[in-house]
């Protein structure tokens, strides 16, 4: 039985040589297979037992056995610090994690379109739906059933463009107040985006197309204080915290009591530093507001004595130059997709 | 419209402060668009030229002595021609601060000079509207009288927005009761003349015949006896602070009286008027008038004129005809206040391109009172200035009865959502010259006559509101009950939006009114563009003559000039002019791409498959549903590389490379690809059901074909599933050649087809059938051949 012993210690001797100049996985795996596998050197001295006496066999088997299970483990564990090797080789890699990251592509939402969004996620969580109306519009939806009727001095304060005697692009949003009601009976609490237009000569602060954000709350028991309330939160969720809002009296045909609506200049926190936002007012203008006019509710067929209501109409450019601190409204035309982007 | 404060001091105690005063208009409605700060002026006072002679060193030097008020004339050297003995003027004493320098004494040539007389220029007000040289003054001016003071030169002008509802406050007074009643002062009225008949105020000896309904009320009063000149300094100044030009002192009463009352006001030379009777009547057809700026004009139907017995005198309310004009020869005059129908007279303005000032407060319908109220004050001004009045006559409708509003005083908290006594309410209307009596818990209120704004209870309800100061509002939250309104239409624009952005698309917005050089470039392209366009009656430029009929144009556009590779997307509304006249408005959402050119072959073109990647992961998303793309035309997109893609069987979107001949219409340099997604179309979302994988493993083959070129991927896809049946779980093709190894017509075409049953694993023997029963329908149907 010597034979095997100086066989198997033969083959330890030269695993251990070799384990001692393993480099790499591959090498162990190479090893794996000289010294244990089917046709491996261990296998090929299991191999060599018939040539013992029978009574000797059993014997071999148990130490070959056991010789092989020490040199799989010696095996083993050197495979295991090989691992470990390699992993702490990794760990000793370093990069300049300052160089730029790689851009994503992507996409971009408008700032219009998010000032939108936010205005209409604020009035949807206190029960508002948001509609939508044509652009393109009959006299009778964008005036007359707005209290403006033909030659009324108000119309000129609605330079529009006209299509025909009666059709024309509208001037504001508040025609949809008139179909949303002729739709539907009271409680109505909508919001309605949209864009307008009005012959206005293009400059930083004007442009003849534009957007506008309409509100229209009618049902019993609604007043001014309503909308003052509203409308400050919801210039707290565009701007900040700190934002306040003020009430001021005007006039529009479909509403009286009529207001138009201040807010805290976002930029100098209404400061009475020189402000290029808010020409040193402290204060930047919304839009309109009121409470609906009696004979806009009789027209829809609403009882003024009833139910009362309340309507707003701002421009969204104006929220966004505002919110963004945007030098000129025209950037929101045909801008470069990094306009956008740098807004994100 | 520009108003001196030292005006409204004259009717209402004010502040010191203007920035105050704004405020306090803002606060009732009236913003202050500028506060126009006057320079500082000190030390300047009226003067009695005593005598001037010839400065004994100085050619062109004269020097005066003039009594300033003081024990001692004061000595002063002047360059100025215009001065004489007797005149008053104005001068400045030592130490005097003017807008550019600060009088000091100085020795003229040898003679000490003691100020130094003032132009127009040195009060910082417009030259050009006043005398060259020395500025003249009013006899009656006492000697030494401080000239700021007197004319409030140093007081701020404010330019005030007044609502086109409130032609009331058009007007100095008209502000100044607004802040009376806000402040809680007296107003003091202006000083007037009602001139009735007596000996001393004869009959004006002109009645007035009104032929027209456009016109209610007519006053006429005659004046005799005034010289033309100029008219006093203190209107002068006024006028000029007030951004009027001084003409001569019958214009100037004229335009002073209707800056102050609101009511415009025309004076007829009575030596030019042919009879005793002026008509109101409608213009006759094709009649012509040549008015005071001397264009003969044509009036249109519907204007109405003021005429005597020969022709047209005036376009009512508008603008007043040359040949009555008064004139430095004029020695007596006729005064027109009138009130006229504010529709009739905007339209009448507006067909002649005049927007006078008269005409601003006539197209908003003056009250009837107001014509009596401003005649009275222009005959208190004119007698003034030496003019002898006849007595007024009134012509017309008797005076409008203001109709009394009860206002319930529950009305006031229902809308303002706070409370006000009713004495408070009463009381505050009354100061807004409202006459009023309360009953019970109604308030019944007369509006004053000068305010036809006030009709229904919600405009005394504003006014309340106005007194008490909207501050007083105070913000609460309202709850607002269950209903039923869809938000739909938002939602789905809003999902399409957050996709493609999520999918790299950037935000745009484009103008929705195209330039007619845009349309003309797309159709001189050779593209049938469908749709009639719809043009704008009354654009400001060319740039915006007509409506969009496609997204197409304005995006094409856009990625021409930005000229470099871009991803975006626009949604918006688009209109087409149908048969009866009305325009047919949808609303899409275009989404593309603009890349470097590539070099690929005329089959394939991979910009076109990641376009169409991209549009079927935005309708799966969108719709939950799955899509169909079949090969399609639409104008503007290339011919041979357009597809539409259906969802259901609706077709939603429209996908191609952008036609070359409109991106070279449009000068874009980079091959574009769109997207058109009808927004209308996309169907709702459908919940997706989920189905466990199989848990037994499957496999896959891949097929290398080779078939007719004009035989489309997805009709071999469709055919292989077909044949293998339930046993196939997908076929999806993912190469394509043609060229020299294949023959001419023929391509090349790699598909891979998964493999996998539910209940088994499945066996090579199985999968090598399928894979035989796929090529034996492809070789039946396209004639195919399956090469190894």
């Amino acid at each position: 039985m010597e034979f095997l012993d100086e066989a198997l210690a033969e083959i330890d001797r030269k695993l251990q040589e070799r384990l001692g100049a393993v480099e790499d996985q591959q090498h162990l795996e190479e090893l794996r297979v000289q010294f244990f596998g089917r046709s491996g050197e261990v296998t090929a001295v299991r191999r060599r037992i018939g040539e013992l006496p029978p009574a000797d066999r059993r014997e071999a088997g148990q130490r070959i056995n056991d010789a092989a299970t020490a040199m799989e483990r010696r095996f083993e564990d050197a495979a295991s610090s090989q691992r470990d090797r390699v992993l702490e080789r990794q760990l000793t890699d370093t990069i300049d994690v300052t160089f730029p990251g790689i851009a994503p592509n992507e996409g971009a939402i408008s700032p219009l379109r998010r000032v939108v969004d936010d205005v209409c996620a604020y009035f949807r969580s206190h029960g508002f739906a948001v509609v939508t109306g044509p652009e393109v519009e009959p006299d009778y939806y964008n005036f007359d059933a707005l209290n403006i009727p033909p030659d009324h001095p108000a119309r000129e304060g609605f330079d529009s463009f006209w299509l025909s005697d009666t059709l024309l692009l509208r001037p504001h949003t508040s025609p949809v107040q008139i179909r949303v009601m002729q739709q539907h009976r009271p409680p109505v609490a909508v919001i309605a985006p949209g864009r307008c237009f009005r012959r206005d000569a293009v400059d930083a602060r004007h442009l003849f197309q534009f957007h506008q954000i309409e509100g229209l709350l009618v049902a019993e028991g609604v007043h001014f204080g309503h909308l003052k309330g509203m409308l400050q939160a919801m210039c707290r969720e565009l701007f900040g915290e700190a934002q306040n809002i003020r009430f001021r009296p005007s006039f529009f045909p479909f509403t009286e009591p009529s207001a138009e609506v201040d807010t805290t200049c976002p930029r100098c926190g209404g400061g009475a530093a020189p402000c290029g936002m808010c020409g040193g007012s402290g204060w930047i203008e919304l839009g309109g507001c009121g409470m609906v006019h009696p004979s806009v509710l009789r027209y829809v067929e609403y009882d003024p004595d009833v139910y009362t209501g309340w309507a707003f109409g701002f421009g969204v450019e104006r929220l966004a130059l505002a919110r963004y601190e945007i030098d000129d409204v025209r950037r929101f035309i045909d801008a470069d997709p990094a306009f956008a982007a740098e807004l994100r | 419209m520009r108003v001196p404060i030292g005006w409204l001091r004259e009717f209402v105690d004010l502040p010191d402060d203007a920035d105050t005063i704004a405020d306090r208009l803002a606060s009732l409605g009236f913003p202050v668009a500028e506060i126009e700060r006057r320079p500082q002026i000190t030390g300047v006072v009226i003067g009695k030229v005593l005598d001037i002679a010839k400065h004994p060193n100085a050619d062109r030097l004269q020097v005066a002595h003039i009594d300033a008020g003081d024990e001692e004339p004061l000595t002063i050297a002047t360059a100025a021609t215009n001065v004489e003995a007797g005149q008053t003027i104005a001068v400045a004493r030592i130490g005097a601060v003017l807008p550019e320098l600060t009088i000091a004494p100085r020795t003229m040539r040898g003679i000490a000079s003691q100020g130094m007389m003032i132009s127009a220029e040195e009060l910082a007000l417009t030259a050009e509207w006043f005398e060259d040289g020395i500025m003249q003054f009013d006899a009656q001016t006492p000697a030494g009288a401080d000239v700021v003071a007197l004319f409030g030169l140093n007081d701020p002008v404010l330019d005030v927005e007044i609502t086109t509802n409130r032609v009331d406050a058009m007007s100095v007074l008209g502000l100044a009761r607004e802040l009376a009643a806000s402040y809680r002062q007296t107003l003091r009225l202006p000083e007037m003349l009602e001139a009735t008949a007596t000996e001393a105020n004869p009959d004006p000896g002109v009645a007035v015949e009104i032929g027209t309904a456009g016109c209610s009320r007519f006053v006429v009063q005659r004046f005799d006896g005034l010289r033309g000149g100029v008219a006093p300094a203190w209107m002068r100044v006024r006028l000029a602070l007030a951004g009027q030009r001084p003409i001569d002192n019958v214009v100037d009463v004229s335009n002073y009286v209707m800056l102050e009352t609101g009511q415009p006001l025309h004076f007829y030379d009575a030596a030019h008027l042919a009879g005793s009777t002026l008509v109101v009547r409608d213009a006759r057809e094709s009649e012509t008038l040549v008015t005071l700026d001397g264009v003969e004009r044509k009036l249109a139907a519907g204007t109405m004129v003021v005429a005597d017995d020969r022709h047209a005198l005036g376009v009512a309310g508008v603008i007043g005809g040359r040949d009555s004009e008064v004139t430095a020869e004029t020695t007596a005059i006729v005064l027109e206040a009138a009130t006229f129908d504010g529709a009739r007279v905007r339209r009448a303005a507006k067909s002649l391109g005049l927007r006078t000032e008269a005409a601003a407060r006539h197209e908003k319908t003056l009250p009837q009172r107001l014509a009596d109220f401003g005649a009275s004050r222009a005959a208190w001004l004119l007698t003034r200035m030496g003019a002898r009045a006849s007595s007024v006559r009134a012509f017309g409708q008797g005076l409008e009865v203001p109709a009394p509003i009860v206002l319930r005083t529950a009305n006031v908290a229902r809308l303002l959502g706070f409370e006000v006594p009713t004495p408070r309410i009463a009381s505050e209307l009354q100061s807004l010259g409202c006459d009023v009596t309360i009953e019970g818990d109604d308030v019944l209120v007369t509006p004053a006559w000068w305010r036809r704004d006030l009709a229904i209870a919600a405009d005394l309800v504003e006014e309340v509101a106005r007194m008490e100061g909207y501050d007083r509002i105070e913000a609460a939250v309202p709850s607002v009950a269950p209903h039923e309104i869809s938000s739909e239409r938002f939602e789905r624009e809003h999902r399409v939006a957050y996709a493609l952005a999520s999918l790299g698309y950037g935000e745009i917005v484009t103008y929705s009114l195209r330039p007619a050089d845009e349309l003309i470039r797309l159709r001189k392209s050779g593209i049938p563009f469908a749709g009639v366009p719809v043009e704008v009656l009354n654009p400001l430029s060319e740039d915006q003559r007509f409506l969009r009929t496609s997204l197409i144009g304005g995006f094409a556009t856009y990625c021409a000039q930005i000229d470099r590779p871009v991803h975006a997307f626009e949604i918006g509304d688009t209109f087409r002019a149908s048969d009866d006249a009305s325009v047919e408005e949808t609303s899409e959402a275009i989404f593309g791409f603009a890349v470097e050119p590539s070099d690929e072959p005329a089959w394939r073109d991979t910009n076109f498959l990641r376009l169409k990647g991209d549009c079927e992961a935005l309708l799966a998303r969108l719709t939950g549903r799955t899509t169909a793309v079949e090969r399609a035309q639409l104008a503007g997109l290339h011919p041979g590389k357009t597809a539409a893609v259906s969802v259901d069987g609706v077709r939603v979107a429209t996908i191609g490379r952008v036609d070359p001949r409109l991106a070279a219409a449009l000068g874009a340099r980079l091959p574009m690809y769109f997207a058109i997604v009808s927004l209308e179309a996309l169907p709702s979302y459908a919940i997706r059901r989920y189905r466990a994988p199989s848990k037994f493993p499957g496999t896959s083959r891949d097929l290398a074909l080779t078939l007719d070129a004009t035989i489309d991927a997805r009709a071999v896809e469709r055919t292989i599933a077909d044949a293998i049946g339930d046993l196939c779980t997908s076929v999806t093709a993912f190469d394509e050649y043609r060229g020299p190894q294949i023959p001419a017509g023929k391509k090349s075409l790699a598909v891979r087809v998964d493999l996998q049953l539910r209940d088994a694993t499945i066996t090579d023997a199985q999968a090598e059938a399928a894979v035989v029963r796929a090529r034996d329908a492809l070789s039946a149907q396209f004639d195919a051949t399956l090469r190894e």
